[in-house]
């Protein structure tokens, strides 16, 4: 069967592999938030974080050719603004709201601000090796073959924090020791367990995946940087993290469900559907909202959201 | 923490918002050094175009105009505890809204009439673009951080598609809406070529600080800001006041919008987009949320917005050079105020 010229069960491949794809920075983002909010901290600098792991990672990856190293400063990137964020929210107990925007306001302005000054605005690509992983016979399957097992090895390792993130909060002791730090940071204490150690080390963890999340989109898929270029996926990821109530699991579902609605601008363009762009550019946002009004009811924020920790006050 | 309370309370205002200004510029310029430019010839450019030069001097009071009026009204939102990002949203539908409008009423109105006419529909435009996320998190919880910032990217496009489409004007190539000619546009103080917005923005400014000092509405606010959960146990009416400082808060917007369209521009074209939304958030805090102390901060940041992009241009500085000096400054700001509280507690 065809539309246009274009068989259906080809459109549907590249559609689902494409969702696929744009999927990986929003659930890498969005468990990692996941982890911070379990933790307490409501981390609003993670549209920053999430683009200055883009342009880091961008920048290491075009001096180098690597996409290790690439990916290895967007991480760092994520990282750095993140025990910034610590230092103000954990240790000087600062509004968490206003140096989450201060981040991504300071974020947004230094990624631009380098990126014009190192590249004077050219449109520079970088050159690394994201050949696919071929898996043999599985990859003939129709529709979905090509989604799961013809992708680039990064794109693998992503998916695979899902399960990782999912074993570590709720399977280990220092998962319960971080969903303690939100709901009960005074049950944490009194087991003789630091409550600033443990919020530190989740902003750590939400923050090197915000930069991970940012150096995949940028080195990994698109290859070029542009100012802004995360045009809030990274608050995006934090919605998703709140209507997926926190776990990565549904964090994953809910990543897909907005890849695939980028990916249909996509696919409708090669069907030569005349759509606006800017109407399917509107798609992601407009989900956003829909889904919190649908879900807003069954979630419940952890008891000590974006509240410091103080020993000995009520 | 810094807590609203904790901000209206203290009484050295200017100190640590001072220090906080001082510590960015510092900061800034330390990333001006690191990236092989002169600190010392940008700040100097900074002053020489944004404050000591007549024609600069006289942008940067008519930027005023808006920063000041966006500022107060997002203070009904800030101080009644609510987060509105979505500033920079309800900006361009405003200025679209009464670029096409005046843009289709000039010559059948009086000049006078026309810019009401103008005004008005921005502001409206502004308070109904906000009227969505105000009944979301009035009504259903909803998280307003994150239903504003949406708001923006949809407003972004639609105004993108707005004006390349159904609103362009007919004969002309670049996206944009129908020319205001010079005359009609807004008048200027005498003796200056700044448009009234000036006037505007002080007026909007005396109405906030009127609202919060002396009427029941605006005290309610407060007490929303400092206690949610007692506002609703004393029974405030907390629904709608939630909703009207939304609506007071996009309508601001929205006017400096539309004041922006009939002051500056004439006309409302694809390439607006101011990014007032993180100015007046800085603003907002330097004046530590309070109203008249935004007018001496706005004029400083005018200055810097309009000295900077001068700089920029000079001296091949990038121009989001300020940007990062809002950002770094919200952040010395956090830090200042928790410095001062540590010495008070000492």
């Amino acid at each position: 069967m065809t539309i246009n010229g274009v068989s259906v069960v080809d459109f549907a491949a590249v559609l689902l592999a494409t969702g696929l794809l744009r999927a990986v920075p929003l659930v890498v983002a969005g468990i990692g938030e996941a982890v911070a909010e379990r933790a307490g901290l409501l981390n609003l600098g993670i549209e920053g974080m999430m683009l200055s792991g883009c342009f880091f990672g961008f920048w290491a990856a075009y001096e180098t050719d690597s996409l290790l190293i690439g990916m290895l400063a967007a991480v760092g990137a994520g990282l750095v603004l993140a025990l910034l964020f610590g230092w103000l929210a954990i240790t000087l107990k600062i509004d968490q709201i206003l140096i989450g925007l201060a981040i991504t306001i300071a974020g947004s302005g230094l990624t631009g601000y380098l990126f014009r000054d190192q590249f004077g605005g050219r449109n520079v690509a970088v050159d690394v090796n994201t050949s696919k992983i071929h898996v043999p016979w599985l990859k003939e399957i129709p529709v979905i073959g090509p989604a799961l097992f013809e992708q680039q090895p990064l794109f693998y390792v992503s998916w695979a924090l899902v399960p990782i993130v999912a074993w570590v909060l709720f399977r280990t002791r220092f998962g319960l020791q971080v969903r303690g730090a939100g709901e009960a940071p005074v049950a944490v204490d009194a087991a003789g367990v630091s409550v600033e150690r443990v919020r530190y080390a989740a902003i750590a963890i939400g923050g090197a995946l915000a930069g991970f999340a940012g150096g995949f989109l940028c080195v990994a898929d698109v290859g070029i940087f542009t100012t802004n270029m995360t045009v809030g996926q990274g608050f995006i990821a934090l919605a998703l993290a709140m209507v997926g109530n926190w776990s990565p699991w549904r964090i994953a579902v809910g990543a897909i469900v907005f890849g695939l609605l980028r990916s249909m601008g996509d696919g409708l363009q090669i069907l030569g559907v005349n759509v606006r762009p800017e109407f399917l550019a509107m798609l992601p946002y407009l989900g956003v909202i829909l889904a919190m009004v649908l879900l807003a009811g069954r979630t419940r924020l952890p008891a000590a959201l974006a509240t410091p920790y103080r020993r000995g006050a009520r | 923490m810094i807590s609203r309370i904790t901000l209206q309370t203290q009484r050295s205002t200017a100190t640590s918002s001072v220090l906080a200004v001082i510590g960015a510029c510092l900061a800034g310029a330390i990333l001006l050094l690191l990236t092989g430019h002169n600190p010392w010839t940008a700040y100097r450019l900074i002053v020489e175009r944004g404050l000591l030069d007549w024609d600069g001097l006289s942008e940067s009071l008519k930027k005023m105009a808006p920063l000041l009026i966006i500022t107060a009204g997002l203070l009904t939102c800030l101080r009644a505890g609510i987060w509105n990002i979505g500033i920079d949203g309800q900006v361009v539908i405003g200025a679209i809204a009464c670029g096409v409008v005046a843009g289709e009423l000039v010559g059948d109105l009086p000049r006078a009439l026309l810019l009401i006419t103008g005004a008005v529909v921005g502001g409206l435009a502004g308070s109904l673009w906000a009227l969505g996320p105000a009944v979301l998190t009035a009504r259903f919880g909803l998280n307003e951080i994150i239903t504003t910032i949406m708001m923006n990217y949809l407003a972004f496009n639609l105004v993108s598609w707005l004006v390349k489409g159904p609103v362009k004007a007919p004969d002309i190539v670049t996206a944009q809406t129908k020319q205001i000619p010079v005359q009609d546009r807004l008048p200027d103080l005498p003796y200056t070529d700044i448009h009234i917005g000036l006037i505007v923005g002080v007026i909007a400014i005396i109405v906030v600080w009127l609202l919060f000092r002396e009427t029941v509405p605006g005290t309610m606010l407060d007490v929303l800001g400092r206690n949610r959960r007692a506002a609703k146990h004393a029974g405030l009416p907390v629904t709608r006041l939630i909703i009207g400082a939304f609506l007071v808060s996009g309508g601001a917007a929205g006017l400096a919008g539309a004041i922006d369209v009939l002051g500056v521009f004439g006309l409302f074209k694809a390439s607006y987009q101011p990014g007032y939304g993180f100015v007046a958030f800085a603003l907002a805090y330097l004046a530590r949320l309070r109203s008249i102390a935004v007018i001496p901060f706005a004029a400083f940041l005018s200055v810097l917005v309009i000295g900077g992009d001068a700089m920029s241009r000079r001296a091949d500085v990038p121009s989001d050079f300020v940007p990062v000096l809002e950002g770094l400054m919200l952040l010395f700001f956090a830090l200042a105020v928790w410095f001062e509280g540590r010495r008070s507690a000492a």
